[in-house]
């Protein structure tokens, strides 16, 4: 049984037996992979705390062969997203993991969407505000999936997209104010056009720098969603949570 | 094979509990086919009488044979202290410390993005409710220390601010008996953020 060390991302646990779990985690290398960490669900194991999805660790597993699941030795964190003290950056913590599970597949090495998962955690502990980075994920991820229509020109005339733009109906492809029909949603105001321009140019921690209006903030929402749900063709299950935390229940 | 029916059948359903395989559901079928009659009849007997007797508390949702429930009626509870877990097993590890004589509340799970659970799914308005009518001076949030968990404690924190009560969250940190220099830097963190006078 050949040990393997990996950087990873861990995207979620289901409990198994009495104390063990199984963990979906997301390697630098190979890509992601399913492994069984036993007693993980006991108070004093090595596992404890190390294993909440999206933490950015240093782990090691066996390869059992002929055998889909891996067996975990340890863990240990290097990024934690417990170290995030709001609401808001703690419900997007299960909304990333479910992006990057459903997006990426077995055993299918992916180191871009790794470095990703594992910037978008440093942020969110480094307390960066979660509308702009949760927009940055998506914009990167749908990206790293070649699904992310060309934000620079227009698809019909070729023309500058920066004073704004229009997600056409049928999904694919982004289109200048000209060219757009009228409005029939997936409007891209020249703000939010203005913030993926920065987000294909910065990295997540320098996000702080980069300002997002509260309205491209949800003109963008609106577009990744519609991107999202056509390309998994489902709607994710901790979108739902995720807004009704975030549409903060009183002023603050 | 019909004539093992029953048994198969009996296989299946062990198979549905938790924590339960195909192979430990088999050794508990034979086992339970080698028991005097007698015993067999007080399981299933105890089994039908948690589904009939026991409920929940209509005030703190805890899992009672009497409503509204022991913690929530007992003179020798201080029910200005409101102890708030996420499930009602949660209640009987605090209870075993023998250290808190408050009250509780159950919300039946915490938020979680991945499991499709919004506050509206927990019992949250009944707390709010309960803390409304003035006779609690403080809420205890002892969810558990994992995202889930915390999600849950900060966002009932701020719903339960307004009202006037003081609201704590229990220590999270090192596990008794440890040793600091194993301990990760997020628990080191957490461990600081929650230190206490002497
Ligand atoms: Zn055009
Ligand atoms: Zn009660």
């Amino acid at each position: 049984m050949p040990l393997h060390a990996a950087d990873a991302l861990i995207l979620r646990t289901y409990k198994l037996g009495e104390a063990d779990r199984i963990v979906v985690f997301l390697t630098a290398d190979r890509g992601k992979r399913r492994g069984v960490a036993k007693g993980a669900r006991r108070t004093r194991s090595p596992f404890s705390g190390a294993l909440e999805p999206m933490t950015r660790g240093r782990l090691a597993y066996f390869e059992r062969e002929r055998r889909e699941l891996v067996r975990l030795r340890y863990v240990e964190p290097v990024c934690s997203p417990l170290a995030s003290d709001s609401v808001e950056a703690l419900a997007h913590v299960g909304y990333f993991a479910e992006l990057i599970d459903e997006w990426a597949p077995e055993a299918d090495p992916n180191e871009k969407l790794f470095r990703l998962g594992a910037a978008v955690v440093e942020s969110l502990a480094a307390g960066l505000p979660v509308g702009p980075l949760a927009r940055y994920f998506e914009f990167w991820l749908l990206r790293l999936q070649g699904v992310y229509p060309p934000v620079t020109a227009c698809s019909r005339c070729g023309g500058d997209l920066s004073a704004g733009g229009r997600l056409e109906a049928g999904g694919g492809t982004l289109v200048c104010v000209q060219c757009a029909p009228p409005d029939e949603g997936g409007g891209l105001s020249a703000a939010a056009m203005a913030f993926l321009a920065a987000a294909r140019a910065v990295a997540p921690l320098e996000l702080g720098s980069v300002g997002l209006s509260a309205a491209a903030d949800r003109e963008l929402t609106r577009v990744h969603q519609r991107l999202i749900r056509t390309h998994l063709d489902k709607e994710l299950k901790s979108l739902r949570v995720v807004q009704s935390l975030t549409r903060a229940p009183r002023g603050d | 094979m019909t004539e093992l029916g029953p048994l198969q059948a009996l296989v299946d359903q062990l198979q549905r509990l938790p924590g339960i395989g195909a192979k430990g559901a088999q050794r508990l079928a034979f086992h339970l086919l080698r028991q005097p009659r007698d015993d067999v009849e007080a399981l299933v007997g105890a089994i039908r009488d948690v589904k009939e007797r026991i409920t929940y508390c209509s005030v703190c949702h805890n899992i009672t044979d009497a409503d509204p429930c022991y913690y929530c009626t007992h003179d020798g509870r201080d029910r200005s202290v409101i102890c708030v877990v996420e499930d009602p097993h949660n209640v009987a590890a605090v209870e075993r410390t023998k250290e808190f004589n408050g009250a509780y509340h159950v919300l039946m799970g915490a938020l979680s993005p991945l499991q499709g659970v919004g506050p509206d799914e927990l019992r949250i308005k009944s707390l709010l409710d309960r803390v409304g009518r003035g006779e609690v001076a403080e809420v205890i949030l002892a969810t558990n220390p994992n995202v889930e968990g915390e999600a849950t404690a900060i966002y009932l924190a701020k719903l339960l601010k307004p009202l006037g009560v003081r609201v704590t969250r229990i220590a999270m940190g090192l596990p008794v008996g440890s040793d600091i220099e194993y301990a990760d830097d997020v628990t080191i963190h957490k461990a600081m953020e929650g230190r206490r006078d002497l």
